[in-house]
């Protein structure tokens, strides 16, 4: 048999009345973003039960886990950066309105 | 996953051939099936509620045209436009996560379609042309269409796996086959010692419905037709694997290449609103010429408009067809059937609901003018040659 890609995107999408295309992206972005969050907690979950089935964790070890010195320390940075990552357009944004508004003024 | 692993769970899921997925495909899937649920349940039943207000000032107001009307007064909330845009993405998240399950295990499917002795048998041709209705718009947004055709069943296995999981389990689960059981016992119903040789199943897709006239009628040699040949041969593959020989073959239900007088039975599963009105004519005209005389005629859609009396619910049913593609939808669901099969030449027709039926010769046996709700009956239309 031959095969090639499937096709993935549909023909005839119509646009909804009244609607910005990209309130419609932003939206399947962030059904992309929750199905994927979906996933990884569902494979977090399979992780922690293989685990302590296999007897290498005990059952609410995770919960009673309190990250040593150097690992919070890790972790903060990971948050900040993760903070930095996701928000960064309405930085921007605020930025470009500041800039803005210094322009003015000036 | 080991071969064994792998086997069982592939029999665990009703027929081998349909596709098996992983973990994380699995979970995806179930979030696609939640979400689904979601957007039907708590998120629509605001909007139905908003709806009736709406009806109810419209009402006040004077409205000449209910559903019109109502939609340009829901077209101007943020919510309902957020909801639709939300519906919509359910559906293209199906097809995605669906699609990308099938083509990992694209090589054990296609193993597993490559039968060794098949009792029946598929005709596919290179030159066929699908009608305009399946070109001009993706039928439920599955990417590529009905008629996709690389050469290979892909698109078939696309197409069980979704319709499965877009049926939300109210279909009978993953054989999704309660139309085709429904239909077969509309013909009990009719004729309770009816022995049919020779079926047909017209737009048979990947035999869901098929699959079950061949259960119920097993000395019947059984035919069904679509214009997708992927999906063709993976309902040939299909078929064999559940232990029904159906022979399959690429044509529009329009006009196919039959005999005259050549069927016992033919009849169709919610075909009508994947079609266009004027090819509805045309199939009822094709159906009354291939039977034999005696023969019966049977074509099973989703309850029509007017018997809905809400008008959200017909409003509801608009945007599905606007939105998910389905190209004769008010079409189909506002035909007045009797008159269309009396003037194809039937006698004898009878157009009403068949109660949902499990299994074809479990019943139930009654068949009545009342719908009994949307999936707890089906809108059927029967006559004889």
């Amino acid at each position: 048999m031959i095969r090639q890609s499937l096709p993935r995107t549909p023909n005839r999408l119509e646009a909804i009345e009244n609607s910005r295309a990209l309130d419609e992206q932003f939206l399947a972005m962030i059904v992309g973003l929750t199905s994927e969050v979906t996933v990884l907690r569902a494979r977090l979950d399979a992780c922690e039960r293989l685990l302590i089935s296999a007897g290498a964790l005990e059952r609410g070890a995770i919960d009673q886990f309190d990250p040593p010195g150097d690992a919070q320390v890790e972790r903060d940075a990971q948050r900040q950066r993760i903070l930095a990552k996701v928000f960064r357009p309405l930085r921007e944004a605020a930025q470009g309105d500041l800039a803005t508004k210094r322009g003015e003024s000036a | 996953m080991s071969v064994q692993k792998l086997a069982e769970r592939r029999a665990d899921l009703c027929h081998p051939l349909i596709a098996v997925p992983s973990h994380d495909e699995l979970v995806e899937q179930l979030f696609v099936r939640d979400l689904k649920q979601f957007v039907n349940g708590p998120l629509e039943g605001v909007q139905a509620e908003l709806a009736d207000e709406e009806g109810r000032s419209l009402d006040k107001a004077g409205s000449n045209n209910g559903v019109a009307d109502l939609r340009a007064r829901m077209s101007q909330h943020q919510s309902f436009r957020t909801w639709l845009a939300l519906k919509r993405e359910s559906q293209r998240q199906l097809w995605a996560t669906v699609g990308d399950s099938v083509e990992r295990q694209a090589p054990q499917l296609e193993a597993l379609a490559e039968i060794a002795a098949p009792r029946g048998s598929v005709r596919t041709s290179e030159s066929f042309v699908p009608p305009d209705y399946i070109l001009r718009g993706d039928i439920h947004l599955m990417p590529g269409g009905n008629a996709h055709d690389d050469g290979s069943l892909m698109q078939g296995a696309v197409m069980d796996r979704g319709g499965a999981v877009f049926m939300l389990g109210r279909n009978g689960g993953m054989l999704n086959d309660l139309r085709g059981q429904t239909a077969m016992a509309h013909v009990l119903t009719r004729r309770p010692d009816f022995t049919p040789e020779r079926i047909l199943d017209m737009g048979c897709g990947i035999g869901t419905s098929t699959v079950p006239s061949a259960q119920c009628f097993p000395d019947a040699e059984v035919h069904g037709i679509d214009v997708g040949a992927s999906i063709l041969r993976y309902a040939h593959a299909r078929a064999e694997h559940l232990g029904a020989p159906v022979h399959f073959s690429q044509q529009s239900a329009e006009r196919t290449d039959f005999s005259d007088a050549s069927f016992d039975l033919v009849f169709s599963c919610v075909l009508f609103h994947e079609t266009s009105q004027a090819a509805m004519f045309n199939i009822l005209a094709e159906s009354r010429r291939l039977l034999r005389p005696g023969g019966l005629a049977v074509h099973l859609e989703v309850p029509l408009l007017h018997d809905n009396s809400d008008t959200w619910v017909e409003l509801n049913g608009e945007l599905e067809a606007q939105y998910n593609n389905e190209p004769n939808w008010r079409g189909a669901l506002t035909a007045d059937y009797m008159k269309m099969m009396v003037a194809a030449g039937f006698g004898d027709v009878m157009t009403g609901y068949q109660p949902t039926s499990p299994a074809a010769r479990q019943g139930p046996f009654r068949f009545g003018a009342e719908s009994e709700g949307v999936f707890r009956s089906w809108f059927v239309a029967s006559g004889t040659a």
